[in-house]
């Protein structure tokens, strides 16, 4: 078998295999060649992950079901939720462009938390669900394309180029998107890799 | 869950699976294509390199520096009002922001849509040129920098977002409407190629002992 042993880590960055040992909690591991994160003394458990990622479920909900903005003009109001930003762009003409925001803003975080959550409710009732190793390889990609904080940003810099032309204020799904910032870094901290060592 | 390293092991036919982090005995040897090792625990192809990971990078990066122009010459917002009918380039939208006079929000845009593109497309070719070229030239930095722009690449997708939602805000508005430009879709693609280019770029190659085609690094 080509199985070395679960007692070695290899850096990510220059493929220098090193031997785990104790590291103390909030201390991190790094690698002696390339000074590349090994890893970290402090994790979070099943359960915490599994409650974040149940909270940022329902952020992503209010995220794009509610208004994200919304500017006043002569007496009329216009908003914009983040599907309906989606659409504008792909009815003028702009499709790839929507494709691309939509991947992601919209479907990259929904299977970071949906692909989570089929992991992570099993695992927490010590079960492996099944597609598990597929199902971290969907996580990995979700989590490089999901760019949900810089979404955020850029409907603070929408809000803030609109004001200098009419009224316009933050809507509540504006304020769902700042909540999903936060939970999806502290998510991610967690990191995927050792979702394996949960499985046995 | 407390496990980290402190020891390097020389062990150079250990390869660490991608996936699930477990460390495999390498059986491929030398390049091999045809020939597929795969982790025994979750099952992901294993590779001590990526494959085509030069000439992936380099595609990438050579046609993000060509859409770099017309990303940069096409206006990628097209304003329309009674009065007028303006077009605004990247370059063009920061200029008005700090003529306005919102520094902060200048400052930030452009390093989202200039520098941060220009950064990711010079450091990835100074990347692939050095693996072959340049293999024992300053490997820490070189490793960092390709972590830093792994870091920053997201943030020059900002510019296509605010695009995206003023046109979708401003719509049906009796003073003026906002669409999205042609240079959009070029700026868009800049961003989905570097981003793509940064992936395919494998920095265990800059690790390497020997540089591709036999060139022996000399430190």
């Amino acid at each position: 078998m080509s199985r070395v042993e679960d007692s070695l880590v290899v850096c990510d960055q220059c493929g220098l295999a090193h031997r785990w040992g104790p590291v103390g909690p909030g201390a991190v591991a790094r690698c002696t060649r390339c000074d590349a994160v090994l890893g970290r003394g402090h994790r979070l458990s099943i359960g915490s992950i599994l409650a974040l990622t149940v909270a940022a479920g329902a952020a992503y909900l209010v995220a794009i079901n509610a208004s994200l903005l919304t500017i006043t003009l002569r007496g009329g109001a216009d908003d914009a939720t983040l599907p309906e930003a989606i659409g504008v762009a792909w009815q003028g003409g702009q499709k790839l462009v929507a494709v691309v925001a939509a991947l992601t803003a919209l479907v990259a975080p929904a299977a970071f938390i949906f692909f989570r959550l089929y992991v992570l409710i099993p695992l927490a009732a010590n079960r492996k669900p099944p597609g598990f190793a597929t199902c971290v390889r969907i996580l990995h990609q979700a989590g490089r394309w999901n760019m949900v904080e810089v979404f955020t940003v850029g409907v603070l810099l929408a809000l803030v180029r609109l004001a200098a032309l009419a009224e316009a204020t933050p809507g509540p799904g504006l304020l769902a998107l700042g909540v999903m910032t936060v939970l999806f870094a502290s998510i991610e901290s967690a990191g995927l890799k050792h979702l394996w060592w949960h499985v046995r | 869950m407390s496990r980290a390293s402190n020891d390097a092991v020389p062990a150079p036919d250990v390869i660490g699976c991608e996936s699930c982090g477990l460390a495999s005995l390498n059986l491929v040897e030398g390049e091999r294509p045809d020939l597929v090792q795969r982790c025994p625990r979750c099952g992901h192809v294993l590779h001590l390199v990526k494959p085509f990971a030069i000439q992936r990078t380099w595609a990438c990066v050579v046609a993000a520096a060509i859409l770099y122009v017309p990303a940069n010459t096409l206006p990628v917002l097209v304003t329309t009002s009674a009065l007028q009918h303006g077009e605004h380039t990247l370059l063009g939208g920061i200029h008005e922001l700090w003529l306005d006079g919102s520094w902060a929000l200048a400052v930030i845009v452009f390093i989202a849509s200039i520098a941060v593109p220009v950064l990711k497309i010079g450091v990835l070719g100074l990347l692939a040129w050095t693996v072959r070229y340049a293999p024992a030239w300053r490997r820490h930095e070189r490793a960092r920098l390709y972590r830093l722009i792994e870091v920053v690449g997201h943030w020059s997708m900002l510019d296509v977002y605010v695009v995206v939602l003023l046109a979708a805000t401003v719509r049906y508005g009796a003073l003026a409407s906002v669409d999205a430009g042609d240079g959009l879709l070029a700026f868009a693609a800049v961003v989905v190629l570097t981003l793509l280019a940064t992936w395919s770029f494998d920095p265990r190659l800059i690790w390497q002992e020997f540089a591709p085609h036999g060139r022996r690094a000399s430190a």
